[in-house]
């Protein structure tokens, strides 16, 4: 509980990040789960119908003997969506020292691997806590009393990549651009496909690059983009991600891709900034909303990108 | 759909040469007893800097793991894993001739594999193999197949996530063969037939007005 007078607690928020935390490394998503089922359903190879087998085995087993769904648990990071009228007990210091101590604690608990290591030393404090880690993204919306608290273990050391395209290169060069990324990535599997790929196209190149990982990571299986057009391409491109056959794995498969997800931001006019990421087979994200009265609920969709957040239809 | 058709052995660590053998390409195997992993940071210190293994590994085993678990310190010295997958092998074709020369290491479980000329020049010329985890993502599967840790090694010098670690198996399993003692890699073959169509994808499509330095067109070729 919390009082009016001084918002939500710095042990509720530790609280709720550590369960977010705990879920993300060992619960699938549900919309993960239907689109594995689907894809297993669907899968005309023997050989990735069988491995499409093994992932849904491997889901129901990880949650069972709550272990973490993937040996190489990612590297854990928070976005944090809060509302406007929203209180926190020792303001926002507070919330990042609960959200780094909650990650320090769930690694040694759920037995994470320590992933987070300087980058030249290689020096490992153990933790997954380290210089910018981990990663805390913001956002803010109206009027809302709360704070969502998602976590994403994204995994993955390809399917990443930027490039500059021009206007005249248009969706020609969006679809290449695609290819190219299955082609370097989902070959062998190296990104370990199906994957959720998102795709931020436009804005200033760094916002290109951070809002494919948000479209990878943040919005539901089969969730299509309120502008038509880019909600038509976002079809278009995982058709054919998927006619590339490379398919869970790399072994040769229907579904290489489990969904598309593209965002969009206003961009130079001379410009056409886009990046790809793609989420792992280990999909894993966690949610929780905490009202100002303490009650905490866990749901499936993140609502990250809320109206107000893409700008659509604000001064 | 058709069930998948690849053999399936289980086989006890250290594997003999008939084990190892009569593996094919496309095969799944389920691995029992003792096996070490090994990646950057114990590639570097046993083979580079020419670190001692702390015990005897060749009178333990021949198998190794691209890998170092999810797993913690439970009390001092007392280690347990929750989860277990390798990492893309590729990076480490580069110490595979020393490794399967001095160390005797006979099966390499890592993820993805190598390419088929790393077989035919090391593997073959060793009676080794290459299996890689499947899905990739079934670390609860093989987590759960992780017996006992045997022991945990320069933890101090090379951190939890690059240790050496020595695990006991049992029946970690489905790994898949890819590379077999004939010097086959069966991602070459499966990266054959997905060429055969990936390149009717970009027709109409037109290239890029501004090219990147270096870029090459060639989207059927492998990048190590
Ligand atoms: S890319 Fe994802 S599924 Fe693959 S090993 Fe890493 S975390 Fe696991």
């Amino acid at each position: 509980m919390v009082s009016a007078s001084t918002g939500i607690s710095q042990e509720l928020l530790y609280q709720v990040g550590y369960e977010v935390n705990k879920r993300a490394a060992i619960v699938v998503p549900q919309d993960g789960l239907t689109a594995f089922g689907n894809a297993w359903e669907r899968e005309s190879k023997p050989l990735a119908h069988f491995i499409l087998g093994k992932i849904l085995e491997n889901a129901k087993l990880a949650v069972a003997d709550a272990r973490p769904m993937c040996g190489d648990t990612g590297l854990p990071r928070y976005y944090v969506k809060v509302g406007n009228e929203a209180r926190i007990d020792g303001g926002f210091v507070a919330l990042e020292r609960s959200l780094r101590r909650a990650v320090a604690d769930v690694t040694q608990d759920i037995q994470l691997r320590a992933n987070r290591v300087h980058p030249l030393t290689r020096k490992n404090p153990g933790n997954n806590l380290g210089v910018f880690a981990p990663n805390i993204d913001y956002s803010f919306e109206p009027d809302g009393d709360w704070i969502d608290i998602i976590a994403v273990h994204k995994g993955g050391l390809f399917g990443t990549d930027y490039r500059m395209l021009f206007p005249a290169d248009g969706t020609d060069g969006i679809k290449r651009f695609l290819l190219d990324n299955m082609a370097e990535f989902a070959r062998r599997g190296l990104s370990c496909p199906p994957v959720v790929v998102g795709v931020g196209l436009g804005g200033t190149k760094d916002q290109a690059v951070s809002l494919s990982k948000e479209a990878a990571c943040l919005r539901l299986i089969g969730n299509r983009h309120p502008d038509p057009d880019v909600a038509v391409l976002e079809e278009e491109l995982r058709e054919l991600a998927n006619k590339t056959g490379f398919g869970v794995m790399g072994v040769g498969g229907d579904t290489t891709a489990l969904d598309v997800h593209i965002e969009i931001a206003y961009t130079h006019t001379g410009g056409m900034p886009i990046a790809i990421s793609q989420f792992c087979t280990a999909y894993r994200r966690a949610v929780a909303r905490i009202h100002a009265d303490g009650e905490v609920e866990f749901r499936e969709d993140p609502l990250w990108f809320t109206d107000y957040y893409r700008r659509e239809g604000i001064d | 759909m058709s069930q998948y058709q690849g053999r399936e052995w289980h086989l006890d660590c250290p594997l003999t040469g008939e084990d190892i053998d009569q593996l094919n390409v496309g095969d799944l195997v389920y691995l029992s007893g003792p096996v070490f992993t090994a990646r950057d940071g114990v590639y570097k210190h046993m083979l580079v800097e020419g670190h001692a293994p702390p015990i005897d590994l060749l009178a333990l085993t021949n198998v190794t793991f691209q890998s170092a678990p999810a797993g913690v310190e439970v009390s001092p010295g007392k280690y347990h894993v929750s989860s277990l997958q390798a990492t893309a092998g590729f990076r480490y074709a580069q110490y595979m001739p020393q490794l399967l020369e001095e160390f005797g290491v006979k099966v390499v479980v890592g993820k993805a594999g190598m390419s088929e000329e790393v077989y035919r020049d090391v593997f073959q010329k060793h009676g080794a193999v290459c299996l890689t985890t499947m899905g990739y993502g079934l670390g609860a599967i093989y987590g759960s197949a992780i017996k006992d840790v045997l022991g945990v090694y320069w933890v101090e010098e090379l951190g939890i996530s690059e240790a050496l670690w020595i695990l006991e198996l049992e029946r970690l399993g489905p790994l898949l063969v890819e590379g077999d003692v004939r010097g086959n890699s069966f991602f070459a073959g499966a990266n054959e037939e997905i060429n055969r169509n990936l390149g009717s994808l970009y027709e109409g499509l037109k290239p890029p007005v501004y090219g990147r330095l270096g870029e090459e067109h060639k989207p059927e070729i492998e990048l190590f």
